[in-house]
């Protein structure tokens, strides 16, 4: 089979002919879709460089693995879930080198989320997109990797509770507060970002 | 509004309430201006994230990020160095273990069966002490460590008094 034609192929062909060890078929799936697991690792990350070698190491989880890959799930989902759980255990290790963060201490010592005043202006309305995108990165950077992962586990990969409670290793009352916390914080920062710019 | 109205709002628009329920706090929410506000302030948090990751891309060409993987991939499914056997060996190997141990079970029968080796002898001096002297019981206590030995006849130097005394007698 040449290049060419596993362009043209489907997702589905191309793991079946990468799980018989053709190298060629799997490059293509990581051409497809390798955007998309660097997006999921950098959202997580907050890091480029990280997020580059984590998406690389995703990358060689999933040949090593392919065979238990049945096809439940797309293979973009598969390789998500792979990166996504490689995201979860470098971010625990970064955590248990460093002190907790101030918003972790926040959601500790009684749940500020329930104090903060609800932000009646749409921060985000009118923005251009690329503008948009720029204020959301920041925003999500000054979260703690709990929030910001609870985040993006339900934003982006439309997991339900259950499933990111599973993920994360907690209970579903502490995803809903997280993820509760996380909102109203995000909607704060591009409030405030919005008012900086204004000034 | 408490915690947990809060909690189920959020809950409702992320559509993880039973239906019955969901349509009741829906209309509890039109009703109370401050749940109205909350369960917008959400909805715009999720209308702002929509569609964020759709343009990062991976800052690294295809050729080279593929490079990376392959060669970590060839790197990973190497055999690791040194653990290779020569091939004789490792077809030798399975017989190598029984023909020792049979080895060494021979050198020592030849060592203990052999009549003028230091074992044989030590061996039969032994019983033949044990066997020459069969007036003599001897009793041992290994939890206590201690022998006794019992001479059912008179020894030799007993005779020998016995023979002084009646000289004196």
């Amino acid at each position: 089979m040449t290049v060419k034609d596993h362009s043209s192929a489907d997702d589905q062909t191309l793991v079946r002919a990468a799980q018989r060890g053709d190298m060629a078929a799997f490059e293509e799936l990581v051409a497809r879709h390798r955007d998309k697991i660097f997006a999921r690792a950098y959202s997580m990350m907050r890091n480029e460089e990280e997020a580059v070698d984590l998406s690389q190491e995703a990358w060689v989880k999933g040949w090593q693995r392919l065979r238990q890959f049945q096809g439940e799930s797309g293979f973009g989902t598969w390789m998500t879930r792979i990166v996504i759980n490689l995201c979860l255990d470098q971010l625990r290790k970064q955590k248990r080198q460093r002190t907790e963060s101030i918003e972790a201490m926040d959601e500790e010592s009684g749940g500020v989320e329930r104090h903060m005043p609800v932000v009646t202006v749409n921060p985000t309305a009118g923005l251009e997109r690329a503008e948009l995108r720029q204020r959301i990165d920041r925003a999500l950077g000054q979260l703690s990797y709990e929030h910001r992962t609870v985040l993006v586990l339900h934003e982006f990969e439309e997991m339900e509770y259950k499933q990111i409670a599973k993920t994360m290793g907690c209970s579903i009352g502490t995803v809903m507060s997280r993820l509760f916390y996380a909102r109203r914080k995000l909607a704060a920062l591009l409030a405030d970002l919005k008012k900086q710019d204004s000034v | 509004m408490d915690y947990n109205a809060q909690l189920k709002l959020q809950a409702c628009l992320d559509g993880e309430l039973p239906e019955g329920e969901a349509g009741k706090l829906a209309m509890t929410a039109a009703r109370d201006g401050e749940a109205a506000a909350l369960l917008e302030e959400l909805r715009n948090t999720r209308a702002a994230l929509a569609g964020f990751e759709a343009e990062i891309q991976l800052p690294e060409s295809r050729e080279f990020f593929w490079s990376k993987i392959e060669r970590e991939i060839q790197r990973s499914e190497a055999p690791a160095p040194g653990s290779a056997a020569p091939p004789l060996f490792a077809l030798l190997r399975p017989f190598l273990v029984p023909a020792f141990a049979l080895a060494l079970v021979f050198i020592a029968g030849v060592v203990l069966t052999r009549p003028t080796s230091p074992v044989r002898r030590a061996a039969a001096a032994d019983s033949e002490t044990t066997l020459a002297d069969a007036g003599a019981f001897t009793y041992r206590d290994y939890s206590a460590g201690t022998t006794l030995v019992w001479l059912s006849y008179p020894a030799d130097n007993e005779v020998a008094e016995d023979d002084e005394m009646g000289t004196v007698n």
